[in-house]
């Protein structure tokens, strides 16, 4: 009876576990995609008419806001890549000097400890026209200087990238150095002997060697900008007009603001194949790293 | 997968300066350059935190004058006292304070639920012999990335069944939900490294799976608990969406308070209570992370597909 008990307890024991995954994640999700083939507005409407059933789908794309915060989507995760670049010269750095490297560290990180939604309020407060950044580059002489991009809609995206960059480059930077650190240091040793220039041991030789850990940059950045809410709504809510909404943004206006479920759905629907596209690179360069690290043992 | 390669670097990291003693040398002029371009870069990270105390302390008048970057004329604490005590959002005002009670109440039940549900399945994932963890622990991982609006509604309409909705459970159960995938594999992973020895061992002496979970591994969890708990505690206390959607009237954490009151205000801007209130939300992670820097680092990479 011991026996038979030890060997249910675990399975007893993940059964919350399992019931969450299976309940909030596996049955929610198909919930989600099945409401966004039916007509449900405000109350969820279980008839699918198969006429119809992608009218949602056809609705979404043929709104013009929807295909702003797609192209948002885009500039958003090309403006914030930027913080994987500032990220590896920062750790590069660090890791090179060693002086302060604490002191570094923890300046550069403290951002991410703050909600995004400070963030935003903080960098709007900066870009202010008459009393922030810009009145203050105008009083030192720069007349023309013009920093008030969140009033215009072809700058207002560059105000939000500058903002993510802010707060993401440290998180960046502690991934790479954590990278960083993992390499040789006989490699220096060797390329100090042949008297190569530090800069090009970095271009040529850490960076390939660094392309797991970039491309796990580049795959969380990417999965960060899928789901950008926070400093969107901080920064420009939206505007000005829709200029700076992303899909993560329009589908909780579509449920929050339109009330309209099965719209709502057809855009996360959306949004769960952008980030599973995402992913499956993630997913091939780990089962290759595996199987390589195993052919590597046997 | 991820965290697991986050976490052996991290390991590195921790255990190179040890193994690498660094030579002295003389301050050569590229040491001087990079010195010297790091500082710049701190500079811009430490701005706006610089120019949002400033501004707190400083009277409206001198604000209107647009010296965004000076000091205080005349220090004043009085948008401390009105954005804890008297900011407004929509019509009500009665300041950031309730926010911060919300957050509190929020935050306690979803540590505890989150942290009690996900090193229990790390547990016993890592270290019984359940024949589908592996698939399991693949799909968790999957979990950990699905965004957040694909199970909102679901979510809501679950939450609202159980009448809950628009109360601090519902955020708080909502947070150890979303948590749930990524906090267990860090646990697995953190109990795996267990040698296989002890384990036997104390299989012998006791067999009990609860037993073996509470004298042996809580013990040991030390310094996992606390990496977990500064994940959880930053990303719960720094919530804006699951607030939002699940707080209704009647549960509005902090973030949120501060949200609408700056966001939503009509009519003149009062912009040092704003900053005040903004400094409020952001004091308590920023404390958490200054005070034990270094397991928030940890925690960060380990969590590193949270962000």
């Amino acid at each position: 009876m011991a026996v038979r008990w030890s060997r249910a307890a675990p399975q007893l024991a993940l059964t919350p576990a399992v019931a969450i995954t299976l309940i909030a994640f596996f049955g929610a999700i198909l919930w989600t995609i099945y409401m966004s083939f039916t007509k449900s507005r405000r109350f969820p409407d279980y008839t699918i008419d198969p006429a119809e059933w992608g009218r949602q789908y056809g609705r979404l794309f043929a709104d013009d806001v929807w295909t702003t915060s797609l192209k948002n989507l885009i500039v958003l995760a090309v403006g914030s890549a930027l913080a994987i670049v500032i990220g590896f010269i920062l750790a590069a750095l660090i890791n090179h000097e060693k002086r302060a490297e604490g002191i570094f560290r923890t300046v550069f990180l403290y951002p991410l400890a703050v909600s995004l939604i400070v963030t935003g309020l903080v960098w709007r407060w900066m870009f202010n026209p008459s009393l922030g950044i810009e009145n203050f580059l105008h009083e030192i002489g720069f007349k023309h200087a013009a920093f008030n991009w969140l009033a215009e809609p072809q700058t207002a995206m560059f105000g939000i990238i500058l903002a993510s960059i802010w707060q993401s480059s440290g998180f960046y930077m502690a991934l790479m150095l954590a990278g960083l650190k993992s390499i040789n240091s006989e490699i220096w040793s060797a390329a100090r002997l042949d008297g190569v220039a530090f800069w090009r041991v970095y271009l040529e030789i850490i960076v390939p060697m660094m392309k797991f850990t970039f491309l796990t940059c580049a795959i969380l950045l990417s999965l960060g900008v899928v789901k950008a809410f926070d400093i969107i709504v901080a920064m420009t809510n939206g505007g000005p007009g829709t200029s700076t909404w992303t899909p993560a943004y329009f589908a909780i206006n579509a449920y929050s603001i339109r009330s309209n479920i099965g719209f709502a759905s057809a855009a996360a629907v959306i949004m769960l194949v952008i980030t599973l596209v995402i992913f499956l690179p993630l997913i091939v360069v780990t089962a290759w790293q595996i199987r390589r690290r195993q052919a590597a043992l046997a | 997968m991820t965290a697991t390669i986050a976490r052996d670097e991290g390991g590195a990291a921790a255990a190179l300066p040890f193994a690498y003693p660094r030579r002295k040398r003389r301050i050569k002029g590229s040491s001087i350059a990079i010195l010297v371009f790091l500082s710049m870069c701190a500079a811009f990270m430490a701005i706006p935190l610089y120019v949002v105390i400033v501004t707190s302390f400083k009277t409206m008048q001198q604000i209107t004058l647009g010296e965004i970057f000076s000091l205080p004329t005349t220090w004043t604490l009085e948008p401390w006292s009105k954005a804890w005590n008297g900011l407004c959002t929509g019509l009500e005002c009665n300041g950031i304070k309730t926010g911060f009670f919300t957050s509190v109440k929020i935050l306690f039940p979803s540590l505890f639920l989150s942290l009690g549900i996900s090193s229990v399945t790390g547990y016993a994932l890592a270290l019984w012999n359940v024949r589908w963890a592996g698939s399991f622990m693949f799909i968790l991982f999957m979990c950990a990335f699905v965004p957040f609006q694909i199970i909102m509604i679901p979510l809501i309409i679950l939450v609202s069944g159980v009448g809950i909705y628009g109360t601090v459970w519902a955020i708080a159960v909502v947070h150890a939900i979303l948590s749930m995938p990524l906090l267990t594999l860090i646990f697995r992973n953190f109990y795996k490294d267990i040698p296989r020895e002890l384990m036997s061992a104390a299989m012998m002496d006791s067999g009990s799976f609860w037993r073996v979970y509470l004298e042996i591994i809580l013990p040991m969890s030390g310094n996992i608990m606390v990496v977990v708990l500064i994940l959880m505690i930053t990303s719960v206390w720094n919530d804006y969406l699951i607030g939002l959607t699940f707080g209704g009237f009647g549960a509005q954490p902090m973030t949120l308070i501060l949200a609408n009151s700056v966001i939503t205000s009509r009519g003149e801007i009062i912009y040092n209570v704003d900053m005040a209130a903004a400094l409020l939300t952001a004091v308590p992670p920023l404390v958490v992370y200054f005070a034990l820097g270094r397991f928030f680092v940890q925690g960060i990479t380990a969590g590193a597909i949270k962000g």
